[in-house]
């Protein structure tokens, strides 16, 4: 295939969702219960394309052997000549300009994210159809969904900061609108402005982070450029630097030292990719997310726009690997919030949030696995990141086919036993749920073997094989490269530390110039005057021991999974049939009610109980039907995305894991392969002893919730109390919304008020006095005004006579 | 011709000068309106004598045509000015200026300096006959006549 056709079809990944949503937004009224079908149809065709450029970069990674990378400039968005002042070191003179090319990239990083997105996008599509039928936004649903994908696509296609931010904004933006779908009910309006604003601090993050790539790399390119010189401009992550050993050592600037800004970028990176990824501190939007349609939620709040930050941080994995103690924060705060959310997940008793929390504590495990900064760690976190799509997309569907059959309940204390009238449900879950737990045949088992793995080389090096390269004198701190190099390290061992830099890029500007609060704002990760050249303070976190803690909090986490997902189950689909009074959604335990059917899938998620929904026949009818065959179960439309996804649930990781196909495919990325990362290659074993640890803690879990719930009626709080106030500090998910509350939203408050009074007195009298003025003198020229004729006149006159006095007064002087 | 004529531009001057006084003194102080505008007519012949006299004294016929032209302009205006001073009279039933001071500011005060005599609203009474005798038959064609003549 050529380059121009592959070009075609990279374009047409985001282009057919687009059309689709425009198409759907064009015709979604008169389409009326058929709209689904251009979004639906362009994610599919999308979906189909992605395939194939999968394909493609698979074929050209076996063929080359090396970094596959593609790379289309569709337009020149901007260009500015002379943008920057001051750009990094020698090749100033060949960074001034400011392009911002639209430029889209291929490489199997971007191809594995794009089959992710089209794929997850097209079931969750195709299971909308039935979970949202009869809702009256229903094209505005599916508008969005297509306008979800075409963003996200965009997002991991983007070889451009400033479009990767853009991007970042669009998924922000689609994700509010689709928590505020059922905008009607407040707490859905409130939960998109939640998740909007908490969105927002990481944004920000992101944005300073462009601003400071920028200063310090000269360009916001991904890939090497051309400058209209003719001169390479290297790419932020471009091959030219990528193989430069001290490409990522930025020159000292304003003061700071090149290794403190590099760290500056890392954590406001990390900031970004915390707020988009729900990670300690900004985890608080992801929960109260679950306002939303299912489908939304199992799209883009579990299996890709909370990806996003994964997805940066593996992006630009060379740039945090230069700098270890940035990397080692990834690590902390991934497995902190693994544990937290998993803890909190433990006590929650809405099936949604449940998974919400799930979701939040896996995304921790992939930023845990990401911060190790091996090339296991990265390619196991997007390992994981494959098979969290599967599984948690597949038990937020099963969760919304729950919900849609008992109109609206997601409360689990309120039903139970479900597995009797809805058995494909409860069996794709209970496959879902081994994955998320990480029983052993099951996809998740494999990917968090892995992360464990990766973690546990760092904690205890030289049980992996020892250091293979500490040639270098400074000391790497554990965090050499671990292993012998494999195929993809061309480069040869060579360590890679913050200790080795380019003396001209020694720190030696002065500070002096720089205002005080700059200076506290970057004190963070600045060193003091001496160790300016060595790092920053933050790389002293950097030892086997954190590395140690990490794994133990991840394996804990690991046992908190197994047992809050089986809780789960346990509660949902074990024990005697309970089912809620809204409960009228089965679709008709004979075939003559087919008449009615439509009528029945009517959503009654947005009115909370749904009572007297359906037609009408009460409890006693449904455990009559139950007797009988699943009457409970959801449409076609919907149990179909769910089998789909539990076959890839349970066959996507022993697959992968045992040909270990998608480490080798993804160690073609550029980044990954040509950079420092590179060189951290291990060879593919499988650690029966993690294994096994990991297994039992999965086992332990399942077996104390098994204890705790299985075949009992549930409707207290019982967990909570259990726990005792334990079980307080995790219902009330560690205060951090109070926190919240009181340290910024009613101080905010507080300053709104203010802002108020200031604004209604001082300003608006400004402007009112202001306007006064006018009325005051009209309101003494108005006495003239006397309707008599002689004094109007007599006005005439006097002015007439004035004129010519002046004039008199003129010619004579 | 210059000198022998100053005498003559003072003269004319200094009776132009009386007549734009007068109109303005007229205009400033009367209230009739057919008299305001006849005092605004005389402040234009003024003007217009001044004109002809400055015309003469310098031999240019400017002047003179320059004061034909505003004879004409002066001659249409007096027709329209009637037309306003008619029309303002059917609505007041007044010629008096001050009848027209309601057109001021609402906030300020009416100016009276001496109080106008109520407006005769109730209509004229005509001395009547009594009715005596048989009413005539009245001729339908002989009524019709009566009124075309």
């Amino acid at each position: 295939m050529n380059n121009q056709s592959l070009s075609l079809l990279l374009v047409l990944v985001p282009l057919l969702p687009l059309v689709g949503a425009v198409a759907t937004v064009l015709l979604g009224r008169r389409l009326g219960r058929s709209a689904h079908l251009p979004a639906v149809a362009g994610i599919g065709a999308a979906a189909a394309v992605a395939i194939v450029l999968l394909g493609v970069t698979a074929r050209d990674m076996s063929a080359t052997h090396g970094p596959v990378e593609t790379i289309s400039t569709l337009w020149q968005w901007a260009s500015i000549e002379g943008a920057a002042a001051d750009a990094s070191g020698a090749d100033a003179a060949a960074t001034r300009g400011l392009s911002i090319p639209v430029a889209v990239r291929l490489d199997p990083l971007t191809a594995t994210m794009l089959t992710i997105i089209t794929c997850v996008g097209l079931l969750v599509a195709i299971y909308s159809t039935g979970y949202m039928h009869g809702d009256p936004g229903y094209p505005r649903f599916f508008a969005l969904v297509a306008m979800f994908v075409f963003s996200m696509a965009m997002l991991v296609m983007a070889s451009n900061f400033l479009l990767v931010y853009v991007f970042w904004e669009a998924v922000g933006a689609c994700s509010y609108l689709l928590i505020g779908f059922w905008f009607t009910k407040p707490e859905a309006a409130k939960a998109a402005k939640k998740a909007f604003l908490v969105n927002r601090v990481g944004d920000f993050g992101l944005a300073v982070a462009t601003f400071l790539i920028w200063m310090s790399f000269g360009t916001l390119d991904f890939h090497d450029t051309l400058s209209p010189q003719g001169v390479i401009v290297p790419g932020v992550l471009g091959q030219t630097r990528l193989a430069d050993p001290d490409g990522y050592f930025l020159p000292a600037a304003a003061g700071f030292s090149g290794a403190a800004v590099g760290t500056a970028i890392c954590l406001l990176l990390l900031l970004a990719a915390c707020g988009k990824s729900a990670q300690l501190p900004l985890h608080v939007w992801l929960p109260d997310a679950m306002e939303g349609p299912t489908p939304a939620s199992a799209l883009i709040h579990a299996a890709t726009m909370v990806t996003a930050g994964i997805y940066l941080v593996a992006r630009t994995a060379p740039l945090f690997v230069a700098h270890p103690g940035a990397l080692t924060l990834v690590s902390i705060v991934g497995a902190t919030t693994a544990l937290v959310a998993a803890l909190i997940g433990t006590v929650q008793n809405d099936l949604k949030r449940v998974l919400a929390y799930s979701t939040i504590s896996q995304l921790g495990y992939m930023f845990a696995s990401l911060g190790t900064g091996t090339l296991l760690g990265f390619t196991a976190a997007i390992f994981h990141l494959l098979t969290h799509a599967c599984f948690k997309a597949l038990l937020f569907l099963g969760a919304g086919s729950v919900m849609h059959s008992m109109g609206g309940v997601i409360d689990m204390r309120r039903f139970g036993g479900l597995r009797r009238v809805m058995p494909i449900t409860a069996a794709t879950f209970l496959v879902g749920s081994a994955a998320l737990a990480g029983v052993a045949p099951f996809a998740g088992f494999f990917s968090k073997d892995e992360i464990l793995a990766a973690l546990h080389a760092k904690g205890w090096p030289d049980a992996h094989g020892g250091h293979a390269d500490h040639d270098d004198a400074a000391p790497t701190d554990g965090r050499a490269a671990v292993g012998r190099p494999v195929r993809l390290a061309s480069v040869g061992p060579v360590s890679f530390s913050t200790a080795r830099r380019s003396p001209a890029a020694a720190g030696d500007a002065p500070a002096r110039d720089l205002p005080d609060a700059d200076r506290d704002a970057l004190a963070l990760v600045a060193p003091s005057a001496g160790g300016r050249d060595r790092g920053v303070p933050l790389d002293a976190l950097d030892t086997p021991a954190t590395w140690r803690l990490l794994f133990w909090m991840s394996l804990v986490t690991a046992g908190l999974t197994a047992f809050y997902t089986f809780r789960a189950v346990f509660m949902t689909f074990t024990g005697p049939l309970r089912l809620p009074e809204g409960a009228g959604h089965g679709h008709g335990h004979d075939d003559g009610h087919a008449a009615a059917h439509d009528h029945d899938h009517a959503p009654a998620h947005a009115h909370d109980g749904g009572a007297g929904h359906g037609h009408g026949h009460g409890h006693g009818d449904h455990a009559h039907g139950a007797d009988g065959h699943g009457s409970l179960e959801s449409p076609p439309a919907m149990t179909l995305p769910l089998v789909v996804l539990a076959v890839a649930s349970a066959g996507i990781g022993w697959l992968l894991f045992a040909t270990n196909w998608l480490a080798h495919f993804l160690a073609a990325t550029p980044s990954l392969t040509a950079s420092a990362v590179a060189r951290t290659a291990v060879p593919h074993v499988f650690h029966w002893d993690l294994a096994i640890q990991g297994t039992l803690a999965a086992v332990c879990g399942i077996v104390v919730a098994a204890i705790g719930h299985l075949g009992r009626r549930s409707d207290g709080p019982q967990m909570e109390r259990f726990l005792g106030p334990l079980g307080t500090l995790f219902a009330n998910k560690f205060y951090v919304d109070q926190i919240y509350a009181w340290c910024i939203v009613r101080p905010l408050e507080l300053l709104a008020a203010v802002a108020a009074i200031f604004d209604r007195t001082v300003i608006d009298g400004a402007v009112d006095a202001v306007g006064g003025i006018p009325g005051a003198i009209g309101g003494v020229l108005r006495r003239s005004q006397s309707g008599l004729l002689q004094r109007y006149a007599l006005a005439g006159v006097l002015g007439v006579l004035s004129i010519v006095v002046l004039l008199a007064w003129q010619l004579r002087g | 011709m210059n000198a022998a004529s100053l005498p003559l531009l003072q003269n004319a001057l200094t009776v132009g000068a009386i007549l734009f006084s007068l109109g303005l003194v007229g205009i400033l102080t009367r209230r009739n309106l057919i008299v305001m505008f006849l005092a605004a007519e005389m402040m234009l012949q003024g003007i217009s004598v001044s004109l002809v006299a400055w015309s003469r004294y310098h031999g240019d016929f400017g002047g003179h045509v320059l004061v034909i032209f505003v004879l004409t302009v002066a001659a249409c205006e007096a027709a329209v000015a009637l037309v306003f001073v008619l029309q303002a009279f059917s609505r007041t039933g007044r010629l008096d200026a001050a009848a027209w001071q309601s057109l001021r500011e609402a906030t300020v005060g009416r100016t009276i300096d001496r109080e106008l005599p109520a407006v005769d609203t109730v209509p004229p009474r005509f001395p009547t006959l009594t009715p005596a005798g048989v009413q005539p038959a009245t001729d339908a064609d002989d009524a019709l006549e009566r009124e075309h003549v």
